[in-house]
């Protein structure tokens, strides 16, 4: 499993620092820009567009506030991303929403728990089961 | 303020204490449910708060299930909606001043009752504030839309899955 990173300015030094966390922690790890994207509109449409060319991959978006990032990845169609700011909920939508992308913002988490959110993001697998029918439902609005 | 509220199961008791703070202050309230805590599905809870909001019906749209996630995905899947998820005041004043949000999301499971009513609040007073610079960022999230087809957007969108689900389908693991 791969995981996609990327960063519009804003985002880029903690965006770097993941990339060099999970790389340690022995992921494979795609940097989609090693230089900054132009706003994180360019930088979650790019990672949108990787994650549709690898079905297994996961991904990461950081911007300032993580904010935008989620409402450009989510107005496509069969992505569900996670805004997050705690391990937990990165872990859960993992699990129950089959979320392939969170968001991040450098102006909200510290590089400490962008590390624990991005880990319990990637160590976690989706349950399915009952949670497939919200996520049928998600997949099919726009 | 019409304000438009819904949450899932797991997280009524939340969504009726923002609800009750939200008539508190005067605000008219649109609770599209759930109502209970009988199992239920987010994305039903989310696409109504998106569509009263996107439909002009509400001014603003707040979302709530366990973590926010859900729900926050189906809203904002909404032609017309741009809603953020947040665990903080300053992301929330954040994304209607610079992004024009209109509907917030949290995670009740996550953010405690008086940390969400401190954010609603800051989040439905804030002003969008135009600059160049965010009105093409706005533009370029609103674009994508236009990349899918919005008919799709019914009100018997879900009613297959539904089917399914009645029919027992969606079968958790032994």
């Amino acid at each position: 499993m791969k995981v996609y990173l990327t960063a519009d300015k804003d985002g880029q030094e903690l965006k770097n620092i993941l990339v060099a966390y999970l790389a340690d922690e022995n992921y494979e790890v795609v940097d989609l820009t090693e230089t900054p994207a132009d706003d994180f509109a360019d930088s979650a449409n790019l990672l949108v567009q990787k994650l549709k060319e690898d079905e297994k991959g996961l991904g990461i978006a950081v911007d300032a506030y993580g904010a935008g990032s989620f409402m450009v990845a989510n107005k496509h169609k069969d992505i569900v991303v996670a805004e997050v700011s705690d391990e937990w909920s990165a872990h859960m939508t993992r699990r129950h929403n089959n979320a392939r992308i969170i968001t991040l913002g450098s102006e909200i988490v510290g590089p400490g728990l962008a590390k624990g959110v991005a880990k319990a993001f990637v160590t976690a697998d989706y349950d399915g089961g009952r949670h497939q029918i919200r996520v049928d439902m998600l997949n099919a609005m726009c | 303020m019409k304000i438009a509220i819904g949450c899932d199961h797991i997280v009524t008791d939340t969504k009726i204490s923002v609800a009750d703070h939200f008539r508190e202050l005067g605000h008219d309230v649109i609770d599209v449910g759930t109502y209970g805590f009988v199992r239920t599905h987010y994305p039903i809870f989310g696409k109504k708060v998106g569509e009263l909001v996107a439909s002009g019906e509400a001014d603003f749209g707040v979302v709530i299930c366990g973590t926010g996630v859900g729900i926050s995905n189906a809203a904002n899947k909404v032609p017309g909606v741009r809603a953020a998820l947040v665990r903080d005041v300053t992301t929330a004043k954040y994304a209607r001043r610079e992004l024009n949000a209109n509907v917030i999301g949290f995670g009740g499971k996550i953010t405690g009752e008086h940390l969400i009513r401190e954010t609603v609040d800051a989040f439905i007073h804030e002003e969008y504030q135009p600059t160049e610079e965010n009105k093409v960022l706005i533009e370029k999230i609103d674009s994508i839309e236009g990349e899918y087809d919005p008919k799709e957007q019914n009100k018997e969108l879900f009613d297959e899955y539904l089917e399914k689900w009645d029919a027992g389908y969606y079968k958790d693991e032994e």
